[in-house]
C-alpha cells in the first residue's frame, strides 16, 4: 500500500492529507500561513502560473518573484462532489461540498473549495474571495463567495 | 509538421492480438486474484498464438510495455523482458497512461521502418483489484489537488463536464446516449465486464459521485491484459491473412489552448494529434468506418468527436442526438463497449479501445461487427491537468488495406 494511495483506515481516525513542501513551492505554502495567496511570476517574462512550477512554462526560464494575489477571483467551473474515491476518507464528513476553477484576477486558474455557498446560487462567473484554513501546521486556500447574495 | 518521406503511412501491420479475460477479482466468487505480471504474460502468449508466432519469432526484436499503475517497477520493460525470457533489441516503455497503446504502435513502427527491428511484441496489463489503489501523483499533483478535496479523476473531469455542459448547451442526455449505446456494445462483447443492458432512466438515476459525473459515466475498474504484436507490412501476410495496417498517427501532449493563460479546458490536444494523423494518412475524417475514442467518462468521449473533427466544436452533444452511434449506425463509436462498459484494467493504457479497432478491421467483431469496415479511428488519452482537460493525446489511423 502506497503512503499516497487511499487508505483502508476506519473514517473517523483518517486525517486529511497534507501536502509535502517542495522547495519550488515553498514560499506559497509560507504565505498561506500569513494569510497571503502568493502566485509565482517569471522574472524574466512576467508570466503568472499556478500552482508552482520548476520552470516558467512561457519562457522556461527558472527565477521567480512572487505577488501577492487580491485573492478575488470568478468562478470558471464547479462541482458539488458526493463521494470520497482516491482521497482520504476524512473528508466525507464534509460531504458534499463545492470544488471549484477559479479564475483569479491575476489570470491564473487555481483549484480549490467553495464554502458558505447556497447550493441553488452557485454558478460560473460568481465572484469568490481566498481565505485559509489550518489543516494541522499548513494552511490551504478556500474561498466564499464575494457578495452577500440576494 | 512531419514531411512526407517521414511518414509511417502503411510501413507496419498488426498480425496478432489477444485480450485476456476482465476480472474484479472477486474472492467470494471464487474468481482468480492474479498478479499484475500473469496478467502480462497470459496477453503475450495470447497474442504470440493468434499470430502463429512461436518465442523465436520475438526474440532479439522490440518490446513495448505499458507502465501500470500497480508495483511502479522502475525498471518494468527489462523486468517484463525477464518474465518472458525475452532478449530485446528496441525497448518502449510508454507512460502515457491512456494513450499508451496507440503510443506503443507508433513507436514500434517508427523502430521496425527504420529497420532497427522488424517484430515489436506490444504489451500492456494492470491489476488494481490484486493490489489495491496505488496511484502515485507527483509533486505538484499531489500537494495541490488532494490537500483541496480534489477526489481523482471523477473531480478533474466533473469540472471539464460542467464547462462544457455550460458553454454549449451540453445535456446529460447527450452524454447519457453514449452511456447507453456503449452499453448495448458491451452486452454483445464476451469480453466485456458488463452483461446487462442500462437505459436512459437508469442512466439519470444513477448516483451522482462528482455533480455532474454521474457513476454511469466512469469506468469499472478491472484486472486484465491485452497485447498485440507489429511487424513490418512486407511480412504482414506471411503470419495473418487479416493484417491491420497503420496508416497515419499523431500525438500533441500537454496542449494549451487558446494559450497558457486561463486555458479554455473543453478543447483537447486530440485536435492536432488527429489533424497530423490524418494528414499522413491522406485520408478525410468522413473516411472513417468507426472511432474508438479513450473513454474514461462519457463527456470525454463527446468532446473527442468534437475535437477529432466529427462534428463543430460544442456542437458534440447535438450530433450524439442526431447520429446512430451504435455498431450498425451512422458512426460507429466504442464497439466493444469502450472502458465504460467493458472495464478499465488499471493503467492498462488503452488497450481496450485499440484491441477492439484492430478486431472489427479484422472482421472478428462477432455480433457488433461493423459492415464494411476498412478504415477506422482509435485515441488514446491519459492524465488529468491541473485546471484543463487530460494532458496525453494521441490517434492513430488504421486498415486493412494500404
Amino acid at each position: 500500500m502506497s503512503k499516497f494511495g487511499v487508505s483502508a483506515e476506519n473514517p473517523s481516525n483518517a486525517k486529511k492529507p497534507l501536502p509535502y513542501v517542495a522547495s519550488f513551492s515553498s514560499p506559497f505554502w509560507e504565505g498561506t500561513k500569513m494569510g497571503e495567496l502568493r502566485i509565482q511570476s517569471c522574472k524574466s517574462c512576467g508570466h503568472k502560473q499556478f500552482p508552482p512550477k520548476s520552470s516558467c512554462e512561457s519562457c522556461m526560464k527558472r527565477d521567480f518573484d512572487w505577488v501577492k494575489s487580491t485573492g478575488s477571483g470568478r468562478i470558471y467551473s464547479f462541482a458539488s462532489i458526493k463521494e470520497v474515491v482516491m482521497n482520504s476518507p476524512a473528508f466525507q464528513k464534509d460531504l458534499p461540498y463545492f470544488l471549484a476553477a477559479i479564475d483569479l484576477e491575476e489570470q491564473v486558474r487555481i483549484i480549490a473549495q467553495i464554502v458558505e455557498c447556497d447550493p441553488n446560487q452557485i454558478r460560473e462567473g460568481m465572484q469568490v474571495k481566498a481565505f485559509f484554513e489550518d489543516i494541522g501546521g499548513i494552511s490551504i486556500v478556500k474561498f466564499r463567495p464575494a457578495l452577500p447574495i440576494a | 509538421m512531419p514531411k512526407q518521406d517521414l511518414s509511417l503511412r502503411g510501413k507496419i501491420a498488426v498480425v496478432g492480438y489477444g485480450e485476456t479475460p476482465v476480472t474484479r477479482a472477486r474472492k467470494d466468487k471464487g474468481e482468480p486474484r492474479l498478479t499484475y505480471w500473469e496478467y502480462l504474460s497470459w496477453a503475450a502468449e495470447l497474442a504470440m498464438n493468434n499470430a502463429g508466432m512461436s518465442k523465436k519469432d520475438l526474440d532479439n526484436q522490440g518490446l513495448a510495455v505499458t507502465h501500470p499503475e500497480v508495483e511502479h517497477p522502475l525498471f518494468v520493460g527489462v523486468e517484463a523482458a525477464e518474465m518472458l525470457g525475452l532478449t530485446t533489441r528496441w525497448m518502449i516503455t510508454p507512460s502515457h497512461g491512456g494513450a499508451s497503446a496507440v503510443v506503443s504502435l507508433a513507436q514500434a513502427a517508427v523502430a521496425i521502418s527504420s529497420g532497427i527491428v522488424d517484430r515489436v511484441l506490444c504489451v500492456a496489463a494492470d491489476a488494481p483489484l490484486t493490489y489495491g489503489d496505488t496511484v502515485m501523483l507527483t509533486e505538484h499533483r499531489r500537494d495541490f489537488e488532494k490537500p483541496f478535496g480534489v477526489m481523482g479523476p471523477p473531480s478533474l473531469f466533473a469540472l471539464v463536464m460542467e464547462r462544457h455542459m455550460s458553454q454549449y448547451g451540453t445535456k446529460f442526455e447527450h452524454t447519457g446516449k453514449i452511456a447507453v449505446v456503449q452499453r448495448d456494445h458491451a452486452v454483445m462483447n464476451p469480453n466485456a465486464i458488463f452483461k446487462s443492458k442500462i437505459t436512459m432512466d437508469d442512466y439519470l438515476n444513477s448516483r451522482m459521485i462528482a455533480n455532474p459525473i454521474r457513476l454511469l459515466d466512469t469506468v469499472m475498474r478491472v484486472n486484465g491484459g491485452s497485447a498485440f504484436i507489429v511487424t513490418k507490412a512486407e511480412e504482414a501476410r506471411k503470419w495473418t491473412e487479416r493484417p491491420v495496417y497503420l496508416l497515419g498517427f499523431g500525438e500533441c501532449d500537454n496542449s494549451y489552448y487558446p494559450s497558457n493563460v486561463l486555458p479554455d479546458a473543453t478543447l483537447m490536444g486530440i485536435k492536432d494529434a488527429s489533424q497530423q494523423a490524418l494528414k499522413m494518412s491522406n485520408l478525410k475524417i468522413s473516411d472513417m468506418d468507426y472511432f474508438q475514442p479513450y473513454d474514461d467518462f462519457t463527456i470525454a468521449v463527446l468532446m473527442q468527436l468534437e475535437d477529432a473533427g466529427f462534428c463543430k466544436k460544442g456542437e458534440g452533444g447535438k450530433f450524439v442526438e442526431k447520429t446512430d452511434i451504435s455498431f450498425n449506425g451512422d458512426l460507429p463509436v466504442n464497439t466493444g463497449g469502450g472502458q465504460i462498459s467493458a472495464g478499465q484494467p488499471g493503467l492498462a493504457g488503452g488497450n481496450i479501445n485499440l484491441t477492439e479497432g484492430i478486431r472489427q478491421l479484422r472482421n472478428e467483431g462477432e455480433g457488433r461487427q461493423i459492415d464494411n469496415c476498412k478504415i477506422g479511428m482509435v485515441t488514446g488519452i491519459g492524465a488529468l491537468q491541473y485546471g484543463r482537460n487530460v494532458g496525453l493525446n494521441s490517434v492513430a489511423i488504421l486498415g486493412n488495406e494500404v
